[in-house]
Order: structure tokens, then sequence, then C-alpha cells
């Protein structure tokens, strides 16, 4: 009944490429952060793909910046990608692209990642 | 032997010191309590030559496992005393030999079970002291800590806050676009769901009680199931006798479920004022679109009547002939006409149509050219009428009809033939002072099809006296307390008034008219057609 938040990883070199969909919330939230957890040994970057999610609120971002400080620790980065306008400005106020980077597709996040 | 001790202790305490300094450096750049404990074991370790160090924390009843796995749960609940009070105790375990309880800034404790020194020498008083220093500097890096989660925190919640705002007022103007229908509804859903952190939300659009349409958010989420939950806020706007009730439900922290705030609730009324005020200005769009089109349609309708509305009237000889139209709107549905018939006779037509606008004038257009066909054919007015009432009951809507007066006048015998199609009755004044109407006729052209016949009839003007066709737009004439001019009026006046010229007949006519109806607007076409014979 209740659609379920999705989301996909991939490992590409040592690229975490998480791919959402659905509303990132505490339930959405909690699986990027899990799917980062699972593989954050065998990468320093993750690519975060939104295209499918246009909704996120504050809950979800606290997840978000918690995978963003563990990167931090091991100097690693997080780009996030294909991001609608309102997650986009929501991201700017809230801060995380001073510790965060954006690119418009996958492939420029990647070629950032380089 | 002395000296060389003594020498040890100094660089023992220099070192000692040095570490007090470095220790609290490390400690404070912790990211959070399992980084706290591993650094605090990098002092112990360089410090006491300690290995086995476990780092727990009590929020509460039960100790919770921080940092290190060398010790067992059975030595926890042996050695770590549930005490509020700073507890620094040697004991004798099979591992521990020191059991410590810290109290915290925030009412939490630090247990701390440090295992033996890799010589297997006691804790001396110099060491106890030096322990007791970096306990300090421990409980000052957790209070750095405790600040940093609090700024941290607060900056989260000011930045939120912001994001509030910023959502609402962008909502607004986004909202305040014309013509996005389709996404407005859904657009303030997601926004308000998600500055609120509610897991779901719903607009339900109902009229008189019936469902016509929801919008949920996640998409596809009955509103039925969000309705059933017991955390819920709800916020309801009118309009145009339907119900728009917003829902949100179930508010998220990072703990789970807890109730909404005052704030979201003022954020969700906002949000339903601000689809309440987007629906207006829709509706006053499309009112205004509405009135564009219709007096576009208007200036059509004007510029139809412009041509059929004579401009000039023909020249009679031995009749002063005038008459007159002014449209109450922009274009009225009465028609007057006077034209020559070719073999001398002259007809003088004066019409009304039920109605105003694009539609009334297309149906004056349509009599004016079926006259003009039928009117040169010499046929008999009743069976002219007959004629007419066909054709415009056929090019008419059901509600659309003519009230017409047709009359033939022969100028040599001033014999004047007619029919009269539910209008009012024109009038003639007789030299003696006396009036006579002219109504023989039958029902409105267009009306009815069913056959009904028109009755025709004749009479004769003769010299000094007048004919008046017109429409009801002056005996209905209303005053500002919506009394009318009345036929009474109007009729005492054409016996009574005096008749220099056919233009100033009307002008003195319409003047009186004017006089009695005041500073009330004209509520319907004035059209006058004025025949004297000389």
């Amino acid at each position: 009944m209740i659609p379920e938040f999705k989301i996909t990883s991939t490992v590409n070199s040592r690229t975490l490429i998480l791919v959402t969909s659905g509303y990132i919330n505490n339930v959405g939230g909690q699986k990027i952060l899990d799917a980062y957890v699972s593989q954050q040994d065998v990468i320093d970057t993750v690519v975060l793909n939104l295209a499918d999610s246009h909704i996120v609120n504050s809950i979800g971002i606290s997840f978000v910046i918690e995978m963003i400080e563990k990167l931090g620790k091991k100097s690693g980065k997080l780009i996030f990608t294909n991001l609608d306008p309102t997650i986009d400005k929501t991201f700017t106020i809230m801060g995380l692209y001073h510790f965060a980077k954006k690119a418009a597709t996958v492939e420029e996040a990647l070629a950032l990642s380089n | 032997m002395e000296n060389e001790s003594f020498s040890q202790s100094i660089d023992k305490l220099k070192f000692q010191v040095k570490s007090f300094q470095e220790g609290f450096s490390l400690l404070v750049q912790s990211g959070d309590l399992q980084e706290l404990g591993r650094n605090f074991h990098h002092l112990l370790r360089g410090n006491f030559l300690v290995t086995d160090f476990c780092l727990f924390h009590k929020n509460g009843e039960a100790w919770r496992r921080v940092y290190g796995s060398t010790f067992e749960e059975t030595d926890v609940t042996t050695w770590l005393k549930p005490s509020d009070q700073f507890v620094f105790e040697s004991v004798s375990g099979q591992k521990t030999r020191l059991a410590i309880t810290l109290p915290l800034i925030d009412q939490t404790h630090f247990g701390l079970l440090i295992g033996q020194k890799l010589d297997r020498s006691d804790f001396g008083e110099t060491d106890t002291i030096a322990l007791h220093i970096f306990l300090q500097q421990l409980d000052n890096a957790y209070q750095f800590f405790i600040s940093q989660k609090k700024e941290k925190q607060f900056s989260f919640d000011l930045n939120h806050r912001v994001v509030q705002l910023n959502s609402l007022i962008d909502t607004g103007i986004e909202l305040s676009k014309l013509n996005n229908n389709s996404t407005l509804f859904e657009t303030s859903v997601e926004r308000v769901v998600s500055i609120t952190n509610a897991s779901f939300g719903v607009l339900q659009i109902m009229e008189k009680g019936n469902l016509l349409r929801e919008y949920s958010i996640p998409e596809g989420v009955p509103g039925e199931f969000i309705l059933k939950s017991d955390n819920l806020i709800q916020s309801e706007i009118e309009f145009q006798s339907k119900t728009y009730l917003f829902t949100l439900a179930d508010k998220e922290s990072r703990a789970g479920a807890v109730p909404f705030e005052a704030t979201d609730e003022l954020l969700l009324g906002a949000f339903a004022r601000q689809v309440l005020t987007a629906l207006e200005n829709e509706a006053h769009h499309e009112e205004s679109i509405e009135i564009e089109a219709l007096k576009r349609e208007l200036s059509v309708a004007a510029d139809i009547q412009k041509k059929i509305i004579p401009t000039k009237l023909p020249d009679i000889a031995g009749y002063e002939l005038a008459g007159l139209n002014i449209p109450s709107k922009e274009v009225g549905g009465d028609y007057y006409d006077c034209f020559p018939l070719g073999d001398g006779r002259f007809a003088l037509i004066m019409a009304d149509v039920a109605g105003k606008g694009v539609p009334a004038a297309l149906l004056v257009s349509t009599l004016n050219a079926s006259l003009s066909a039928y009117m040169s054919m010499n046929m008999p007015l009743k069976d002219l009428a007959g004629k007419l009432n066909s054709i415009i009951y056929k090019a008419s809507p059901a509600d659309k009809f003519i009230t017409c007066l047709i009359a033939v006048l022969e100028p040599e015998t001033g014999k004047l033939a007619f029919v009269n199609a539910g209008h009012n009755p024109g009038f003639v004044l007789r030299t003696d002072g006396s009036m006579e109407k002219i109504d023989a006729g039958g029902i409105p052209l267009g009306m009815l099809n069913m056959g009904l016949p028109f009755d025709s009839a004749e009479i004769v003007i003769q010299p000094g006296e007048k004919l008046l066709l017109y429409t009801d737009g002056i005996p209905e004439a209303m005053n500002e307390v919506e009394e009318e001019y009345t036929d009474e009026k109007f009729e005492q006046f054409f016996q009574t008034h005096s008749h220099p010229s056919p233009e100033k007949f009307i002008s003195d006519l319409l003047e009186d008219v004017k006089l009695y109806t005041g500073s009330a607007p004209q509520s319907d076409d004035i059209t006058v057609l004025y025949l004297g014979r000389n």
C-alpha cells in the first residue's frame, strides 16, 4: 500500500553510486546511510543520484549529513547528481554544498571524482 | 643513583605534561563517542602502557558499550557502580584493575574499565594523579563534544527554519502563477509534507460530502489510509462550494514518530490559504478572460449592427421622416429601417430582438436580409410575416425571437398597410388630436412555427397626421426607483407635445424620458421612427 523507498548501489572502482527513488525521509535517509556503511571500507567517493527523488525532509537530510561526516573522516567526498530544483535549493540553504559537490549527471560526477 | 631516579621522574613528568597538552587537542578532535573512546585509549596506552580498556555510556538505566571489546558484560555489572558520583576504584578483577564512573555535564555517565599495565605493576600515586587529569580532560572533551553537537543542531534547526520560510515564499510565488491547475495541488501537498517532516500528506477535494479527487504524498497512498493515523493535523478551506481538506500524518524525527508542533499547524494553515488565494486568482483570471471575450463579441456585434441600422433615411415627397436608435449596451437588439420598394412605395420597419450581443445582431441581420429579399416581391404582408416567421424560427435558438412591425406606405394616397408581429403598437395622431393604434398582426417572429396566421390591416395617413413607431425602451425606461416611464406617459407626450419637426419631436421626447429616468442607467435600447405627412 505504501510506495517503498528504493535504492540501488553500484561500486565503480572506489566510487559508490547510489540511485534513489522516493521520499528521502527517516526511512529513505536510513537506507542511504546503510548502503554507504555497507561499502565504506572499499570506497572513498559516493555519487548520490536523486533523479527519482523529488521530495526530502530534514530527517532525511540529517542522514545524508551523517554520511558526509563519515566520508569527511577518511577524506572522502559526496557528489549529488540529477537534483530537483527544490531539493537543490534546500541543500544550499542547509549548507550541504560546503561539504559535498553536485553535478548534473552521474557521468559528470564520475569525472569529478577522478 | 638517586640523581638518576630523580632525573627519570622529571623526564616522565615532562612527558606527561606534554601528553596532557596533546591529549586534550586529540580528544576534542573526536567526531563521536566511539572516536572519543579510541583517542582516550591512545592516551592510556601511551602514558600507562595499558592495552585493556573499554568505555561505556549510561543515559538512564543501562550501560551502553561505546568503545572497546576487552571486557565482558559481567565485568560491567560487577565493577561499574550505578552511582551519580565520581567513582575511582582500584579493583582486583581477572582483567580489571580500575573501574571509574564519571558523571557528565548532561546528567549522563561514562563508565571506564581499565586493565593492568603491560609491566603488571600497580597504578601508583603519580599514575593516579595523571589519570585524574586525563579524566578531567575526557570530561572537558565530552563537554566540547556536546557543545559542538548542540551548535550543529542549532545551526541545522536554524537552516531548517530558513528552508521552511523559503519554501513558503517560493510555493506562494509558484502557486500564484496562472494556469498551473495541473500542479497546484500536488505542489502544495509535496512542499508542506517536506517542510513539516510529515511521513504522509493528502489533499482531499470534496463537494457536499462526496470525495471528488485526492492528491497524496507519497504518491499512491490512499487518503483513507493516511486518515487512520492517530498523529495528524488538518486544515480546511472552502471555495466555490467545494471543501479542500489538507491532512498531514506521522511527524518524523531521528528517534521515531513525534507529535506535530504548533509551527507545523501554522505552516499547514499558511499553505492552505496560499492554495485558496491561487484558486481565487485563477477564478478572477478566467472571469476577466470571459469579460474580454464578451467585449470582443460585442465589438463584432456592434460592427454588424452599424451596417444594418440606416445612417440616412430616404426622402419621401410630401412627408417628413426621422429615426433614432440608442443602444443601452454596446450592441442592442433593436432595429429600424425605411427603404424604397422600387414601385414608389416605401417599407417602414421597427423590430426588437429578444436578447443582445452577437446572437441578437445576427438575428437582426437575418431579418434585414430576408426583408430585402421578400419585400420587393410585393407579397401580402400577412404572408410575408408568415414567411419571415418561418425563416427566423429556423435561424434562432429557442429563447430568441423578434417582435416586428412592418408597414408599407403608398406616399401619394397616404395608404399604410401594416402587420404587427407581437411588437408595441404604432400610433397615428389624427388631425383632430385623436390617436389610433396599429396593432393587427400575430405572434413575434420566430417564437412558434405552427402555421399560426398573421393578420394585417390598412389605414390612411392624411395630411398633417403623424405616425410613430418605437420599441419598448421608451415606455419601459426606468428611474432610480425602478418605476417605468409607462405607455400612458408616452402616448400622452405624443398626443399633446408640439411637433415642429420629426427631429425636434424625437429630441424632445428623449429629453422628457431622460428627465424622468434621472441618473438611472439606460435600461434598454431606445428606437423611434417618426413619419409626418405634410
